[in-house]
């Protein structure tokens, strides 16, 4: 059934009773009513043949908040792709807005970056000697604000960091979605913006291979070098250890990205070992298992059934500690040279929240060409984003009081 | 989209504003839609089309990088030097994700049907 929530600007989730005599009844412009449509349980009422909608706003229908923190050029940008995708749909940049703006809207996901919250611009980090990733130049009360506004189904207009130009661009209005996605340097530094995540995720890339990868994104651009490029690396160092790095402890999921042990003394970057760690007891989250749950477990699904390709595949589960938290970690090392390579080992991991078998098969496949498709990096990261689904299904399920199903593996 | 017809990005100052719920490009008459400079409707006005920044990023990646050399020559520890090499990073980035973006557009006829998959134009068969 077709629902709706219609909130004025002056009474937010009150019940409301609007009722137009013209057909378009979308448009509320001098009203200052922002309309959207959600699938709730709300006593909503839309009549199309004389324009009267009514509605009950309730406070249970909130948005899922998911926070998602990585350094810049660490892979965010594939990992909302993959994510906004495994919901459906393909996300987009809000239309006919500021062409320069970040944020990305799908049918159920908004995904917004956190560098809109920056409260220097480029000239004045550059004059106060401050960078991104430092506190001071970000606007936190904001930040949290918002994110709690946009969470109680409040819609906000959230400024814009342009990219190109380094300026702050006049704001964009940001509807509460489905499930809202903040990513960027601090989506877990401030204590308030935390508590309002309901899943927070931290890509760890180590060293060597953030070395590797910037080197692959930047050689070829005019005025780069090898040096330049570990030169930036280094200078922004004691920042990203000091206030990014640290968020890493807060995260319910940790994709942490380092060189294979595969290859000895490998230093290319191109074969990759991946870990997830997966936080224990976290509320609608059940971590992913390889064969017994609990249990610690190498496997190296290469031999008589299934052939692999140099330098192979393996694999390693177990319980363990982080940051004195229970955790399960999943570690691949390795890659994905053929299709029933990815069957098989998907075949053999359970609580992966699919809908139908190969499902997380499936996903790599559409988007093979985006990075780590063949890799650690691309299946934990489609992972990651089935239980995320999984979720946001039991948060809603749990929500309308049906008894809460958890997806089968 | 209209706006691109002419090589140009119209922007009405309204689509920016805080009352504006339903951003719309507002529609031309004919004898402007060529000519948007004779429109003597004043809430509109000619940037240079956005789509381009390539070059633009280019040439900031490479400034920022000469910048941040000489920051850090005069004192390779100090705030501005992290500075100006967090705005080389940020350059850099922001170079790829404008790459990326533009191998995505390259073809109009995909991006028309990523939009409007239901048109005719758009439309796909099995043998």
């Amino acid at each position: 059934m077709a629902v709706c929530t219609v909130y004025t600007a002056q009474s937010l989730n009150s019940t409301c009773s609007i009722s137009t005599p013209s057909k378009s009844h979308l448009r509320f412009h001098q009203k200052q009513v922002i309309f959207y449509t959600k699938r709730t349980n709300n006593k909503t009422r839309i009549s199309t043949s004389n324009n009267i909608i009514t509605c009950s706003a309730g406070g249970d229908e909130k948005t899922v908040v998911i926070g998602l923190a990585a350094d810049s050029g660490c892979g965010k940008s594939t990992f909302m792709r993959r994510l906004t995708s495994v919901f459906g749909g393909a996300a987009e940049p809000p239309k006919g807005g500021n062409p320069d703006s970040n944020t990305l809207i799908s049918d159920m996901t908004t995904v917004i970056c956190l560098d809109d919250y920056h409260s220097l611009d480029r000239t004045g980090r550059k004059e106060k000697g401050v960078t991104a990733l430092d506190p001071r130049a970000n606007d936190f009360d904001l930040m949290y604000e918002q994110v709690k506004a946009i969470k109680e189904g409040v819609a906000v207009d959230k400024p814009i960091y342009n990219h190109v130009t380094g300026l702050l661009d006049p704001p964009e209005l940001i509807k509460p979605p489905k499930i809202l996605v903040i990513e960027g340097l601090h989506p877990m530094f401030d204590e308030r913006v935390r508590e309002l995540l309901d899943f927070s995720i931290y890509l760890d890339i180590s060293n060597e291979v953030k070395f590797a990868w910037k080197i692959q994104r930047d050689m070829a651009e005019r005025g780069h070098s090898l040096e330049s490029i570990k030169a930036s690396i280094e200078a922004r160092k004691p920042d990203f250890d000091a206030y990014i790095d640290p968020q890493k402890q807060y995260a319910d999921a940790v994709i942490e990205v380092l060189p294979t042990q595969l290859i000895p003394d490998d230093n290319e970057g191109k074969v990759l070992r991946v870990k997830l760690i997966m936080k224990e007891g976290v509320k609608n989250f059940n971590p992913v298992y390889l064969f017994d749950e609990g249990s610690t477990i190498s496997w190296i699904p290469c031999g008589r059934k299934l052939t692999c390709s140099y330098p192979g595949i393996k694999f390693t589960y177990g319980p363990d500690t982080y940051f004195g938290n229970e955790v399960s970690v999943l570690e691949m090392d390795g890659q994905f040279d053929r299709l029933d390579e990815l069957i098989y080992v998907e075949s053999h991991l359970s609580n992966l929240s699919t809908k139908f078998y190969g499902e997380v098969t499936q996903q790599m496949l559409k988007h093979a060409d985006f990075p780590g498709s063949n890799n650690g990096t691309g299946f934990f990261q489609t992972i990651v984003g089935l239980k995320i689904r999984d979720l946001y299904e039991q948060i809603v399920a749990s929500r309308a009081g049906a008894p809460v199903t958890a997806a089968k593996a | 989209m209209a706006s691109s017809i002419a090589g140009v990005n119209l922007t009405t100052p309204a689509i920016l504003s805080k009352s504006s719920d339903f951003p719309k490009i507002h529609p031309f008459n004919f004898p402007t839609l060529n000519n948007p400079w004779k429109n003597k409707n004043r809430k509109m006005y000619v940037a240079p089309l956005s789509a381009t920044p390539d070059n633009k990023l280019s040439d900031l990646v490479a400034e920022s990088v000469k910048e941040a050399e000489q920051a850090c020559a005069d004192d390779p520890v100090s705030g501005e030097c992290a500075a100006a090499w967090d705005v080389v990073e940020e350059a850099s980035a922001a170079a790829s994700h404008a790459r990326d973006r533009k191998k995505e557009s390259s073809d109009p006829l995909e991006n028309y049907c990523k939009d409007n998959p239901e048109t005719d134009e758009c439309r796909t068969y099995d043998n």
